[in-house]
């Protein structure tokens, strides 16, 4: 008691600097219960309305404030950390000097980063600033730069670049998810110019195949799905044509803030199209229960859907959290939850809103008629427990774009105004959400390697400075993706082999190659995998758009289905041999071959699929049907070779592998067709083929 | 942008555990992770300090090494089977009182109060009473720790099945079985740690996601199992096994010349391991199902080779085979596809659990008898229920079917660390709605997970931001039918 005396006159003689001293401890401290939310015990401490009651002129340790801090009363016990003892003589010498309170100073609960919570100061919140570029000797491309940065600080330097072969094969998987022929690798690799690989990038961009195969990515993050889910688990009319605008979109490189606006709030554009409308299928491709257990509660489910998938898909942010309460971990009071929310509220929520719109056919989202309701914040997240009405408006914790042309409670332009901000160039997380998921998808991982969550939860970011790099880039170049994929593809570092010299000693310093000193290897993801069975085999059926396609299953694997038989109607055989992008997803039953190699979650956001090694997978590739019919297939095809074994085989590698044969494997495979006779051996040495590693796994 | 003023953390210990789990979990997982460590596969990629191959592991002492769920699909009705309201008798005719506030699920219509459509009889020395839909199950009374006060969030089939199955009416999170295995792992080499046996006439309404992985990856999903021939999808191919061991060998070799262009790459070493594990599988999976060395005592104990017991019977016997061969979860469907086919019994409850009540009855008693038998009741939870209840009050006057009910139902438990001859809980004098120690579908969930060896609010898994859990922010374990 003593010491705690003498301690309160040392710090007494100046008191504490509010600022710095007296904020941090009770932001970290007090405000968790004493805001304006909660205000537990009807005080707030965020601003100083109640300060002079408790801390009382001219006798301040007479006050409350002062007796139940100096009583060890506050925090109480299980309410968070208590005070340590600094903290409480610094806040006991600051009442004591009268608890002087600049005026209007108002204490934001999320003015600074803690060690629970991600303030405004949060690394993904500050504005993108232009870095300047390393100057590293030899390395032009600005991207190797900062990778280098990364590598010579430890040491380290890349892998060196891999062969043609490796490149023109992880250039078709990354762009196209499609292997190349055997005829184009030898092309490639017999090109004498220098800039044929550069030549080799710009052709696959504009390959009608990338725009399927990239477009694949972003419905795996506005969960995609072709049926509502559910009891009846019925079809959505139309979703296929918000999958063909993804897929066109890519196609066109459409500048990405267009593409944002567009699925956001394409009905609210001037001049609206078809296209437009089928855009904002985004908000209804998710799961919809036709028979919620109370529908009042399920139309802020909904809500929720909606400010969850946007949310997630452009900003990286859970502002979903928000929904019942301030978040836990990011600067997003539930105010600012309700502000995005109420961009969607004019729309018919519990709807199984009307399939035509301005005559067309399309699943599209628009606002019902009239004026909207109020949208009342709720308190615990309780519909029957409505607080004040929130007005449309943006997330605080992007103050700049917070301004007051968004809160028009009127607007009919609620969602467009969201979308306009979500797309302002100045908005900090955009643009980086967008880099990162562009270089995740060539990398393996992002920059930050949890590409779903830039929040406080969230990785931080591997290359700070390069992430700001590419995304200045992406929005100077006008939001083209074309720029970014070309910076990446044309680096040494995307270029460099997945084999280093030095990566046993590597591997003990940087196991998970966050400084990528190496590539990646990774094994194809499942459309990949699927639609290379079909190259290979029987052939792949081109056809472009439409509505999906429903394969083939044995009745085995339609087992799980409640309504036997008729809920299944496989298309005609001749039009199952579409890319995988185009199969019917039906959420009750997904394509067991898609579903055993990692396919997405269809019922909420995925940023990024699992990849498993699992046994089943071996199962599926070694018995399944569709497996084998398609490396019988394969084998007619290298039987026109001619009766020579030595030329089947050695067209069954060029297929399979787009490669000859090595010695070594031509002599395997003799001796197998020998043991097998020709047509079993044939047959089974494609099935083989199929099975290695080499078909699976991409360099 | 400066990053260095932050605490560098380990981001959620998520890609470490990510790794480990994607190897090592679930389907097969354990037995490819263990290859994988004498590849030195973990010592390389995840470093020497973490523990590699191994499940989250139990939080406590495991009371149940293996559960045993009987999904009562289309929810049996409470009053008829193990909640007896002698009440009923004296208001039968007379509507619900108008103070107790309900759905009416799908708008039908509503009648009077109905009494039990069969009998009460105590059972066992603690004299529990079962009704005569369930006789032989009564003869286990003393087994049963009887929760009679559950009540869940929704009155549809289609979200509440989900709801039972994952704690949320929302399809997409991870199932009960897969959190079973996301922390306990398989202790079987060739057989998936989470199994789903169907009623044959058809799966869940809603599908999938009731057995699904949610958002954690899919070795941790339910794998459908048949009950005969090949249990398991594409266990058994065209290729005549000689020819497939043929293909082996030569799947082997070549990988081999892959893999020596790739020094150090034990991702592909373990993927070509894990074709050896698939064909063990193939030859060793079967057996699970093989009823042919259970004599025919036992065949007959769970009325396999009988109607109306023959599908679930055989069920019942090869949920106890596979529980003896390490499998973690399995999940017996009885009602599938829709309407009558399943417990829903809106036209009549005799009709409907006069039929599926032959069906189970006594195959669940003589899975319970069995067990004990073999002496695996002991670490075997056993959990029977449905989805949600039914009305105490009719469809109508002359209409002897009953509507959903989610505010009042009946699930028991037997087996591991489970009380026997214990009631639980209590609804109201009508048997509506639970009005004593009432428990939500979270706290049945929290009290499996503890048997399990878990604390519900520690077992986590880290999505989109949160430490997600089973109970989501909710559950209490049901202490009170705890041994």
């Amino acid at each position: 008691m003593h010491a705690a005396y003498a301690l309160v006159l040392v710090f007494g003689l100046t008191p504490p600097d509010f600022e710095r001293e007296v904020v941090p401890i009770l932001a970290a401290k007090c405000l968790g219960c004493h805001n304006k939310n909660e205000a537990s015990g009807d005080l707030s401490l965020q601003t100083s309305d109640r300060l002079a009651e408790m801390v009382p002129v001219g006798a301040p340790e007479s006050g409350d404030l002062f007796g139940r801090i100096h009583k060890s009363e506050m925090p109480p016990k299980g309410k968070g950390k208590p005070l340590i003892d600094k903290e409480k003589e610094l806040l006991l010498s600051w009442i004591k000097a009268g608890a002087s309170w600049p005026k209007g100073r108002k204490l934001g609960l999320y003015e600074k980063t803690s060690a629970t919570l991600g303030g405004l100061d949060w690394w993904s919140l500050q504005p993108v600033k232009r870095p300047s570029v390393p100057p590293i000797d030899g390395v032009s491309n600005p991207l190797d730069a900062f990778i280098r940065q990364g590598q010579t600080a430890k040491g380290m330097t890349p892998a060196p670049e891999a062969d043609r072969r490796t490149l023109i094969r992880r250039l078709y998987f990354d762009l196209l998810g499609l292997p190349p022929s055997y005829e184009e690798v030898e092309a490639f690799v017999a090109d004498k110019n220098p800039a044929a690989y550069e030549k080799l990038v710009d052709k696959l961009l504009v390959d009608p195949r990338h725009g399927e195969r990239w477009a694949r990515h972003w419905l795996d993050l506005i969960r995609y799905g072709d049926t509502n889910g559910y009891e009846r688990d019925a079809d959505k009319p139309f979703a296929w044509k918000y999958r063909d605008y993804v897929i066109r979109s890519v196609q066109a490189d459409k500048p990405f803030d267009r593409f944002l606006i567009e699925q956001l709030a394409g009905d609210q554009l001037p001049n609206r199209t078809e296209e437009t409308l089928v855009a904002t299928g985004m908000l209804r491709v998710g799961t919809w229960d036709d028979e919620p257990n109370d529908k009042l509660e399920y139309t802020y489910d909904r809500l929720e859907d909606m400010v969850h998938v946007t949310s997630t898909a452009f900003m990286a942010m859970s502002v979903k959290c928000a929904r019942c309460h301030d978040h836990k971990f990011d600067p997003i009071p539930q105010e600012d939850y309700h502000k995005v929310a109420a961009a969607f509220w004019p729309g018919d929520l519990l709807g199984n809103a009307q399939a035509k719109v301005d005559g067309y056919d399309v699943l599209a989202w628009t606002d019902v008629p009239g004026k909207p309701k109020p949208l009342h914040l709720l308190k615990k997240g309780d519909p029957r427990r409505p607080g004040p009405e929130v007005d449309p408006g943006f997330v605080s914790m992007i103050p700049s774009l917070d301004h007051p042309s968004i809160h028009q409670k009127d607007s009919k332009i609620r969602r467009l105004e969201l979308a306009k901000r979500l797309a302002d160039p100045s908005n900090p997380l955009t643009a980086r959400v967008a880099v990162n998921r562009i270089w995740q998808h060539h990398f393996g991982r992002g920059i930050v390697r949890t590409p779903d969550n830039f929040g406080f939860k969230g990785d931080l970011p591997s290359h700070p400075e390069l992430l700001d790099y590419l995304a200045s880039e992406f929005v100077a170049n006008g939001w083209k993706a074309h720029t970014i994929h070309r910076l990446i593809l044309n680096s040494r570092t995307y270029k460099q082999s997945s084999i280093h010299p030095l990566q046993n000693d590597y591997e003990l310093i940087d196991a998970d190659n966050r400084l990528l000193w190496r590539a990646n290897r990774h094994r194809i993801d499942a459309e990949a995998m699927r639609d290379s069975l079909l190259l290979v085999g029987g052939g792949l059926d081109g056809t472009r758009f439409g509505p999906g396609i429903t394969p083939s299953l044995s009745n085995e694997a339609l087992e799980g289905l409640s309504k036997k038989g008729g809920a299944w109607q496989p298309s005609p055989k001749d039009k199952q041999r579409r890319r995988s992008i185009y199969i019917h997803v039906r959420r009750s039953l997904i394509n067991p071959l898609l579903g055993t190699f990692d396919f997405a979650d269809t019922s909420r956001p995925c940023a990024q699929r699992d990849v498993t090694m699992v046994a089943p997978q071996a199962l599926m590739l070694l018995n399944d049907e569709f497996v084998h019919a398609e490396s019988s297939s394969l084998a007619q095809k290298a039987a026109k070779a001619g009766p020579d074994p030595k030329l089947q085989i050695q067209s069954a590698w060029r297929i399979a592998l787009g490669r000859d044969p090595k010695p070594g494997e031509v002599e395997l495979g003799l001796d197998f067709i020998k043991r097998l006779g020709s047509d079993e051996g044939l047959r089974s040495l494609c099935h083989v083929l199929v099975n290695t590693n080499e078909f699976a796994h991409v360099d | 942008m400066n990053t260095n003023n932050i605490k560098k953390r380990f981001p959620c210990g998520l890609d470490r555990r990510e790794a480990i789990w994607q190897m090592g979990g679930g389907f097969a997982g354990i037995a490819l992770a263990g290859m994988l460590e004498e590849a030195g596969f973990f010592r390389k990629h995840l470093g020497a300090a973490e523990p590699a191959n191994r499940p989250i592991g139990p939080h406590f002492p495991v009371k149940a090494r293996a559960v045993i769920h009987l999904m009562m699909n289309g929810a049996p009705s409470q009053v008829d089977t193990f909640d007896p309201k002698p009440e009923l008798r004296k208001y039968a005719g007379k509507p619900l009182p108008s103070d107790k506030k309900y759905i009416n699920s799908g708008g039908r219509k509503v009648g009077f109060l109905t009494p039990e459509f069969r009998p009460f009889r105590p059972g066992g020395k603690s004299g529990i009473p079962v009704s005569d839909y369930f006789p032989h199950v009564r003869s286990h009374a003393d087994k049963l720790a009887i929760v009679r006060s559950c009540h869940t969030d929704s009155h549809a089939h289609g979200s509440a099945l989900v709801a039972m199955n994952t704690g949320s009416v929302f399809i997409g999170k991870p199932s009960l079985g897969s959190w079973c295995v996301y922390g306990l792992g398989s202790a079987s080499k060739n057989l998936p740690a989470y199994v789903v046996m169907m009623d044959k006439r058809g799966g869940p309404i809603s599908g999938q996601p009731n057995y699904g992985s949610g958002y954690m990856p899919g070795q941790f999903q339910g794998t459908l199992f048949r009950p005969v021939g090949t249990p398991i999808l594409n266990l058994k191919g065209a290729d005549a096994p000689g020819i497939q061991r043929a293909q082996l060998d030569l799947l082997a070799k070549l990988n081999d010349f892959h893999i020596a262009d790739r020094p150090g790459a034990s991702d592909l070493a373990a993927r070509a391991q894990s074709y050896e594990l698939a064909y063990r599988m193939q030859a060793e999976a079967p057996e699970a199902v093989d009823l042919s060395k259970e004599t025919q005592k036992t065949l007959d104990m769970y009325g396999v080779g009988r109607e109306p017991t023959n599908d679930f019977g055989r069920n019942c016997l090869i949920a106890r085979r596979l529980v003896e061969r390490g499998v973690r979860f399995i999940q017996l469907y009885s009602g599938g596809g829709h309407l009558e086919d399943t417990w829903d019994a809106h036209t009549s409850i005799e009709k409907n659990h006069g039929l599926h009540g032959a069906e189970v009855d006594q195959p669940i008693a003589a899975l319970l008898a069995d067990l004990e038998r073999q002496g695996l009741l002991d670490s075997t939870l056993v959990v029977w229920g449905g989805e949600f209840g039914r009305m105490p009050f009719s469809e109508g006057p002359g209409e002897p079917g009953r509507n959903h009910n989610p505010y009042g139902f009946t699930t028991w438990f037997a087996g591991a660390g489970v009380k026997g001859g214990t009631i639980y809980g209590a609804t109201d004098e009508f048997g509506f709605q639970a009005v004593e120690n009432k428990a939500h579908i979270h706290d049945l969930h929290a009290t499996i997970l503890h048997l399990l060896g878990f604390d519900h609010e520690r077992l986590t898994y880290f999505h989109q931001g949160r430490d997600d859990r089973l109970t989501d922010v909710y559950g209490n374990v049901i202490n009170g039918i705890l041994a």
